[in-house]
């Protein structure tokens, strides 16, 4: 039987680890817990939860910085929660053994993503079409690395509201963030500033998490007792995270979480087979 | 219209924060108290922590009103849960009645249906 403590000390590992590389906690928490014999299901529930305190944290001092984009965020969030709601109903109903491996099929994601390096911090020059001048969909952020007021134009919002759709369905189906197929929705098709997309993608997050976890709620799968020391713990190792960020070293940190997202894909894709 | 425009964006911050933080000590309060009267630290599974089909308002009114009657481990960490799930329909709510303030119907309409599909599933499934 898992307890309290284990979960809350798993937490604060996975939160810690996610915000050092840039993944959320959720993608390999999620399989610590089927680990540790907590049911699948149980699991992305809690996780869904846990996501709301993880993004709403850390989007509280972008938002204040200025550079998540508000407005793009307001207009993407209408897709991300109907995306959401759609994908918690799905897992609320189907089996187990589906799951283990839509779940394998993420990591494998996350892995191929975490592997390529970050492109270059470039702006790209955008046209914009007419529903990203009719929403306004632009701004201005202050950069500290360049010491100056960067602007931005978007561009392709309807095109970007469809992927961020699939990106929710995801998200609410295993009960993740789901962050990087959202930043490279903004990237590759709405042509965010990197800086941007980033923040802008954890502030979405929040919202798409609330859709994901009412679904879950209602349906009964939130035990609080395990989303509780989740939260705690997630919360903890991402602020923690946070702080020492500038400190180690990136490259072996890659390496140590490319390692766990492997050891959890196998995991998982011998859970779908054994289930 | 910039001014505005941070002040919304300041205000955003402070909800999310606040409620994240007064969540956090909450379920941590919970969690203590669980730990004290319970003598155990064993996750259960059993549907006293769960919400039993009620709906997020519900279920929501049911431990309010539970409370008058004594803090239990059970609610406090309910408790938790529910300030953590109405700091983000907060900020959407806060954000609507900016855009409201600003007139700007586009975004008024773009928020209000966020927040209505948002109302919806915490209503009902």
């Amino acid at each position: 039987m898992v307890d309290v403590l284990t979960v809350l000390l798993a937490s604060v590992a996975a939160g810690l680890l996610g915000s050092l590389v840039g993944l959320g906690g959720g993608v390999v928490m999620i399989p610590i817990l089927v680990l540790l014999g907590v049911p699948v299901k149980y699991a992305i529930a809690a996780s869904m939860v846990t996501i709301i305190a993880t993004s709403s944290g850390s989007a509280a001092s972008y938002v204040r910085d200025k550079i998540a984009n508000i407005r793009a965020g307001m207009f993407l969030e209408m897709f991300t929660i109907v995306g959401a709601i759609l994908g918690a109903s799905i897992t609320s109903l189907i089996a187990e053994k589906v799951l283990y491996f839509v779940f394998a099929g993420i990591l494998l994601t996350s892995f191929f993503a975490l592997r390529s390096r970050p492109p270059p911090e470039t702006l790209p020059v955008v046209e914009q079409d007419r529903l990203a001048k009719a929403l306004r969909l632009g701004g201005s952020y202050y950069d500290k690395s360049l010491g100056r007021e960067v602007s931005y134009k978007m561009t392709r919002p309807l095109a970007g509201g469809i992927g961020m759709f699939v990106a929710g369905i995801a998200a609410g189906m295993l009960g993740i963030g789901a962050g990087a197929f959202k930043v490279s929705v903004h990237e590759l098709i709405l042509k965010m500033p990197p800086k941007v997309s980033t923040t802008t993608s954890n502030f979405i997050i929040g919202i798409t998490a609330l859709a994901g976890a009412s679904v879950y709620f209602v349906s009964g799968l939130v035990y609080f007792d395990l989303a509780a020391p989740m939260l705690i713990g997630t919360t903890l190792g991402a602020v923690l995270g946070g702080r020492i960020l500038n400190r180690i070293a990136s490259s072996s940190l890659r390496a140590l979480f490319l390692v766990v997202l492997l050891l959890v894909l196998l995991e998982m894709v011998y859970k779908g087979f054994t289930v | 219209m910039k001014r505005e425009v941070n002040d919304l964006e300041t205000v955003i911050g402070f909800i999310l924060l606040g409620g994240v933080v007064v969540s956090l000590v909450v379920e941590g309060l919970g969690l203590l108290d669980y730990v004290i009267t319970l003598g155990s630290l064993n996750i259960v599974f059993s549907p006293e922590w769960q919400t039993g089909g009620k709906d997020f308002f519900v279920y929501t009114w049911s431990v309010l009103a539970s409370l008058p009657r004594g803090v239990t481990p059970v609610s406090l960490i309910g408790l938790g849960v529910i300030l953590l799930m109405i700091t983000p329909y907060l900020r959407v709510l806060a954000s609507l009645i900016y855009f409201g303030v600003e007139k700007n119907l586009k975004y008024v309409l773009i928020t209000a249906f966020v927040l209505v599909v948002l109302t919806a599933s915490l209503l009902a499934y």
